[in-house]
């Protein structure tokens, strides 16, 4: 065995360590995507969609078919919530003119919320079991930019831009394990954060720490990106809590948190590649 | 004795086979979970060639896979399938010269082996950085295995074919 590895081995780990160096270097000193990262997304990129576009055409012919009972008690659940969104939006106008008013009384600034949106749609869903990204088809030359927050047609937050590349971009999902986002309690206004968990990332779900000792969250309560530090808007929607824990040494309390997402239904998406608030 | 150019034959033909299986994969069981975990077909491939091959040439061929898998896939970390394919293909490469011999056997051995010197590697880097509980690791890493070595009797017959027309 020593023979057999003096033999083969020395050679190889050399060229090993010298091109595993070169890979982390790249990766490393760069603010995008490593070059030759970007250059494999490139040539990738029309293969991955024509894969996606096959697969998803699979997808959506199983769906069809194996959904329609399914689909028929959420379309009955829909009716029902739909009606009562009508009566708060009832409520809604009412409490917008009154809010109006009230601000004219006081002199205030309205507030305002100008994002700048990038449609995209989704090439391919990772398919690893160890981190959860998707991959979009735009990219730096359609002024995607790493740490664009990404959200789905309802304003839900899907995850953040980590790689770019010309024409491609690889968004970290909320669930992935490397996720630490500022967040708030929207009932409360208590400031969190909500973070990636390994366990919890097998079932679509994330944690939500650092809670405030005088915090009594609620099932259903929904949190919110706090937009403290700047990094991403404030205000856009994470989830809502599903159930609170004590954390192994008994001592702190956390959330599980359910996004408002169906990550694996995701095709189209859009990416916040600008925003200005006023509050 | 193979000449220079019966080498470039035999290498691109396995590397368009290997490009082959993976699409193949992609497309029939690309976004397909079972029992939680999506499976994984470069391992598979990397392992049954390392076993086959002669060493320096499986670990070539592994080392060429692991940068393209590094550059496409996401990964923990930047050189991950780099460095794991390429010790992994040193040990299966040992395993098939001195252990067992090369067959359906050995290939769901070497295969098993190259999931798991991956699947250490992802586990120490997220416990390391996520402190990632160990049980909830191992068990992904399992099923993985165990679920993506089915696919074995798919890749060996194509590979073990292509490794005797060119070489015996």
């Amino acid at each position: 065995m020593k023979h057999f590895f003096s033999k083969y081995g020395v050679l190889l780990l050399v060229v090993t360590v010298l091109l595993a160096v070169l890979l982390s270097a790249l990766s490393y000193f760069s603010a995008t995507s490593s070059i030759l990262r970007n250059a494999m997304g490139v040539v990738s990129t029309p293969f991955r969609a024509a894969a996606s576009g096959v697969t998803g055409w699979f997808e959506d012919k199983r769906r069809y078919y194996a959904d329609y009972s399914a689909l028929v008690e959420e379309n009955q659940a829909l009716r029902e919530e739909l009606a009562a969104l009508r009566s708060d939006e009832q409520q809604a106008q009412h409490d917008r003119e009154e809010n109006k008013l009230l601000r004219e009384l006081l002199d205030l600034r309205e507030q305002r919320r100008d994002f700048v949106f990038e449609s995209a749609k989704v090439l391919e869903h990772s398919a690893s079991n160890w981190t959860r990204t998707l991959t979009l088809n735009r990219g730096t030359s359609h002024g995607v930019a790493v740490n664009n927050v990404v959200v789905s047609s309802e304003g839900y937050m899907i995850g953040i831009v980590t790689e770019v590349g010309l024409n491609w971009c690889a968004v970290q999902e909320l669930v992935d394990t490397d996720t630490e986002i500022g967040a708030l309690v929207f009932r409360t206004g208590d400031v969190v954060i909500a973070e990636g968990d390994f366990a919890l990332m097998q079932k679509n779900r994330l944690k939500v720490t650092y809670l405030p000792p005088e915090t009594a969250l609620l099932v259903g309560d929904y949190i919110l990106t706090s937009g403290l530090g700047g990094y991403y808007p404030s205000n856009i929607t994470l989830g809502t809590v599903e159930r609170v824990e004590t954390d192994d040494n008994g001592l702190a309390q956390y959330a599980v948190l359910a996004p408002l997402v169906d990550f694996d239904a995701l095709t189209e998406v859009f990416i916040i590649k600008d925003y200005e608030i006023v509050e | 004795m193979l000449t220079r150019r019966d080498i470039i034959i035999k290498w691109t033909t396995i590397c368009a086979a290997a490009l082959l299986l993976q699409l193949m994969f992609s497309l029939l069981l690309g976004g397909v979970a079972i029992l939680g975990v999506h499976l994984f077909l470069p391992p598979l491939i990397v392992g049954i060639i390392a076993s086959l091959e002669d060493t320096h040439a499986g670990a070539l061929f592994a080392l060429g896979c692991g940068v393209l898998c590094d550059l496409v896939l996401p990964g923990l970390f930047p050189c991950l399938y780099t460095v794991a394919f390429a010790l992994s293909a040193l040990a299966c490469s040992y395993l098939a010269k001195n252990v067992v011999q090369p067959g359906p056997l050995c290939s769901l051995i070497v295969s098993a082996l190259t999931f798991g010197f991956v699947d250490v590697l992802v586990m120490l880097s997220l416990a390391l950085t996520d402190h990632a509980p160990f049980v909830g690791m191992l068990s992904v890493a399992l099923r993985e295995m165990a679920l993506s070595c089915l696919l074995v009797p798919a890749c060996h017959p194509v590979l073990t074919y292509l490794h005797k027309k060119f070489t015996l």
